[in-house]
């Protein structure tokens, strides 16, 4: 802990007599966020590693609360006198006259810690993550005489975090995140396809095995037949199931973000009148969690000192949990559920979602296959994007197959996949016990941009708008 | 407003004292306010300044890319040495060079007019008050509003740049900007929102009314969506979105997706890919546009060019590290202001949104994309849509859950029209666009 005061430069008594200026014109809460990050970044083009970046980034973020109201500021120094010219600006939005405000004694937050290192990046050579690098693209082009390029990007990155609030809460963190991603373009009688894959942990350098190089290939390899068969199919209104892992975007599009409690808070999502009601099937769990081991998604503590927990949002069918931040779990008198976070020091923390899934029913991938005449069957995705108010969500899909007669037949891909939330969850007919968290290089954009991840076992719904020719 | 920027002289001294062959350093600074109001009450007050290094070495033809925002020179000339160390472990790649000095631009253009220094003298009542009025203008006039969130923002973006062979460049911009998102009651517990967004370089130029209205229209005009049956539609697609259509095309003609072969444009230079109609130009030094500009990221002077001219390509975005690999000419990293050159055959028609909706039949208007996606390599795509169907120049009824799908070329070879209605607040100036014969999915 005496490292992370050395890094910024504070003692305990200085911040004590920064949340006190923060708190200076009446606010009801402050927060200092203090943030240094170092990320790294190697990449692999036409067979040479011929690129590396490092960033560094440096600051504090320091928001004061009064009511719902948010004043923020940060300062990407911690010169005294910009800290506190940073911790004055947020404090105006609070509008009484100057107040004495006497920081109380440092309670420090104990938490289980999700995600220790075992061999930190910074003891990892260089030569050896080049090496790495360079024998995934050897065993890429080795795959397959259809194989054309291939680009590939490891990235690391290790924040530390400092927290102090106006109640005395007060946490160290460090948090390592670490992905490989590759990009593979395939050709054959003047047709080209590309073909990714990514996987990304909160560990340290131990995550490069050969079990993860060989998941690489293994997937690489599944995709460069099919991507020359795969063509968009007729579009329109048809069951879909999703298969296991990455379907899991259909939860964090089309429920999750309504889930978030700043939206039900300002009575715009379109489940905000549905605490503790039924919204599906009661043979449904869906649950966000900060507690899976290495995860992307996994957080010791939030972004304002609410330890890492999970948080069942739906219960046997029934709507239980939104994800709080502090200002909504006040607002909704209850406690919070560890879900402020924030892209960096730069931006104040809002309800965001961390890994998200659904838990396991009853029935097999295959039956619910069988059960299907005409349908597709879809299992990799890019990207999702939803309409919090109307429930109009939609996903991306990268590949996926045709279902006729309660088989797998022809390859599809690139199409878009559009739904209602609250419609689509309660079509859910069916839900395999095949759950499997996904470890793709998931990343969510609201206002900033969080690692998040998701899982899902296969499930039946009944029918979506699927796009296509 | 000026700034401190002699740490760039600093750093490059470093760079010399590492043995770094070559460098590019770039300083950004950044200054923003912004005020949220949710309703009539302050939601949220930020403020924040900005400052940051990007470093790029070339260290005996390997080539390494950092950025820091810790300026102490202490700690800068550790960071870099670092640098220099293990860029030094990298592959060579002969490519790696910085741009031919004669392709620089060296300064002497006319101002470009776009830095507001009422910036630097507005109150934090005025930007508050600002932000009020947004709300305001809607609040109470519609029983169906359900709360309306509106922002104002302001910012100073200000970059210099200089590298080891001698070149010096530095830009600043100034940006205002307000927005209104209004939320409605819909059916059931369905509750439609919608935005509207104005922008501008001045201050005074700013349009400061009318946001909170639209933003509440465009709302109301959501209520009662239809689904309709799949089938192929026209589509006109509104100029504050219509740049979803071009944006592919120009990433497809970039030197790294070229040269990788991750394009649906290779080799299509000198080829008719599009329509007769289509003339996309490229025009960075117009006074006071958001995208204007006299240099790109290497230091590269900007100049006039014609992207696509009747339907010919005429130009690749290479840098100079894609030229060299390509064994092409370097242009320009990318396009600065793009917008579409007027065309004989379609001058003297009055092109607005009301014009081209009444001169189609009958199809779909695209007012707002809902998530999808474009494959680079095929130019396939498939988006969410949002709008409405229109018959005979008029709104029938908005629509809700459908997707258009098709590929960019068969697209592009079925334009009717582009409009003449730009808006000024975007970087690229893409005014409404109408295709035939588009393939919408729905029930």
């Amino acid at each position: 802990m005496n490292d992370y005061f050395k890094i910024f430069n504070i003692t305990k008594e200085y911040l004590s007599k920064l949340i006190a200026i923060a708190m200076s014109k009446g606010g009801d809460y402050a927060d200092l966020f203090f943030e240094y990050s170092i990320s790294n970044e190697l990449s692999l083009l036409d067979h040479q590693v011929n690129a590396i970046g490092k960033d560094a980034d440096y600051g504090v973020g320091i928001r004061v609360l009064k009511g719902e109201q948010t004043g923020y500021a940060y300062s990407e120094s911690t010169a005294v006198k910009d800290m506190e010219r940073a911790a004055l600006a947020a404090a105006q939005i609070a509008d009484t006259p100057s107040t004495s405000f006497l920081a109380p004694a440092f309670k420090e937050i104990k938490f289980v810690n999700r995600y220790p290192i075992i061999s930190p990046w910074e003891d990892y050579a260089l030569s050896d993550k080049i090496e790495f690098l360079n024998n995934l693209d050897t065993e890429l082009f080795a795959l397959d005489r259809r194989m054309v390029k291939v680009t590939e990007r490891l990235t690391d990155s290790d924040t530390k975090v400092l927290f102090f609030n106006s109640s005395g809460d007060f946490f160290c963190d460090e948090r390592p995140l670490a992905s490989v991603g590759v990009s593979c373009i395939v050709s054959e009688n003047d047709r080209i396809e590309t073909i990714s894959f990514s996987r990304s942990f909160r560990a340290g350098s131990e995550m490069l095995t050969d079990c993860l190089k060989k998941e690489v290939i293994d997937h690489i390899a599944e995709r460069i037949p099919i991507a020359f068969e795969a063509c968009q199919p007729k579009g329109g209104k048809m069951a879909v199931v999703m298969g296991a892992g990455g379907s899991g975007i259909l939860l964090h599009e089309a429920i999750g973000h309504a889930f978030e409690a700043d939206y039900n808070r300002k009575g715009t999502s379109i489940f905000c009148n549905k605490m503790g009601k039924k919204i599906c099937s009661e043979k449904i769990n869906v649950v966000d969690d900060a507690t899976l081991q290495g995860n992307r998604g996994a957080l010791n503590i939030d972004d304002e000192g609410i330890p890492g927990q999970k948080t069942y949002m739906v219960k046997d069918g029934i709507l239980n949990s939104y994800l709080h931040d502090r200002i909504s779990a006040k607002y909704y008198g209850v406690a919070p559920t560890g879900n402020g976070r924030r892209e960096s020091f730069r931006f104040n923390p809002i309800p965001r979602m961390r890994a998200t899934y659904m838990e396991n029913g009853k029935c097999t991938a295959e039956d619910i296959i069988k059960s299907v005449k005409k349908g597709v069957y879809v299992d990799n995705f890019l990207n999702g994007q939803v309409e919090i108010g109307a429930g109009d969500f939609t996903f991306y899909v990268k590949s996926g197959y045709l279902i006729e007669k309660g088989h797998l037949t022809s390859p599809i891909k690139d199409i878009n996949i559009i739904g209602n939330g609250p419609q689509a969850l309660a079509d859910i007919l069916e839900v395999a016990s095949d759950n499997r968290i996904d470890n793709s290089t998931w990343l969510c954009g609201k206002e900033q941009y969080c690692c998040v991840s998701c899982g899902m076992p296969t499930v039946l719904i009944k029918s979506l708008v699927v796009g296509g020719n | 407003m000026t700034f401190d920027k002699d740490i760039v002289a600093v750093a490059l001294g470093i760079c010399k004292e590492c043995g770094i062959d070559d460098a590019r350093i770039t300083l950004l600074r950044g200054i923003e306010n912004s005020v949220v109001v949710d309703n009539d009450r302050v939601d949220k007050l930020h403020q924040a300044s900005s400052s940051s290094l990007y470093i790029q070495i070339l260290v005996k033809q390997r080539y390494g890319a950092f950025s820091t925002n810790i300026m102490d020179p202490d700690v800068l000339r550790k960071f870099i040495r670092q640098a220099a160390e293990s860029t030094a472990m990298l592959t060579i790649d002969e490519c790696m060079v910085l741009p031919d000095k004669a392709l620089y631009y060296r300064g002497g253009g006319a101002d470009l007019k776009q830095y507001d220094s009422a910036i630097e003298t507005l109150s934090s009542e005025t930007r508050i008050e600002t932000a009020m009025n947004i709300g305001r203008e809607v609040i109470g006039t519609d029983r169906r509003l359900l709360s309306v969130e509106a922002e104002y923002g302001d910012s100073v973006d200000y970059v210099y740049m200089a590298d080891t062979q001698g070149f010096v460049g530095e830009s600043i911009l100034s940006n205002f900007s307000i927005s209104a998102e209004c939320s409605i009651i819909g059916k059931g517990e369905e509750k439609p929102k919608e935005w509207w967004y104005e922008g501008s370089m001045f201050f005074d130029s700013l349009k400061k009314t009318g946001c909170g209205t639209m933003a509440l229209e465009r709302a109301l005009r959501r209520l009662k969506p239809v689904k309709l049956r799949s089938g192929k539609y026209n589509a006109v697609i509104e100029n504050s979105v219509a740049s979803k259509m071009v944006a592919p095309i120009i990433s497809a003609l970039n030197g790294a997706a070229l040269q990788q072969r991750n394009s649906f444009l290779i080799d299509s230079i000198g080829k008719n890919i599009f329509p007769a109609e289509m003339n996309l130009v490229d025009t960075p030094h117009l006074p006071g546009m958001m995208g204007s500009r006299y240099f790109d990221g290497e230091g590269v002077a900007t100049r006039n060019m014609s992207i696509i001219e009747r339907g010919v390509v005429n130009t690749y975005f290479i840098n100079s590290y894609y030229g060299k690999k390509m064994g092409i000419k370097p242009t320009i990293e990318g396009p600065s202001l793009l917008k579409f050159a007027k065309d004989g055959d379609i001058s003297g028609k009055e092109l607005s949104l009301a014009a081209i909706i009444k001169s189609t039949e009958r199809g779909i208007l695209i007012t707002g994309f809902n998530g999808g996606n474009s494959n680079s390599a095929t130019g396939d795509f498939s988006y969410g849509v949002q709008g409405f169907y229109f018959e005979h120049g008029e709104i029938v009824h908005p629509i809700r859950e459908m997707n258009i799908t098709g590929n960019l070329i068969e697209l592009w070879g079925n334009l009717l029209l582009i409009g003449d209605d730009p808006r000024d607040c975007m970087r690229w100036q893409i005014p409404t666009l109408s295709f035939g014969n588009c393939v919408f999915n729905g029930i």
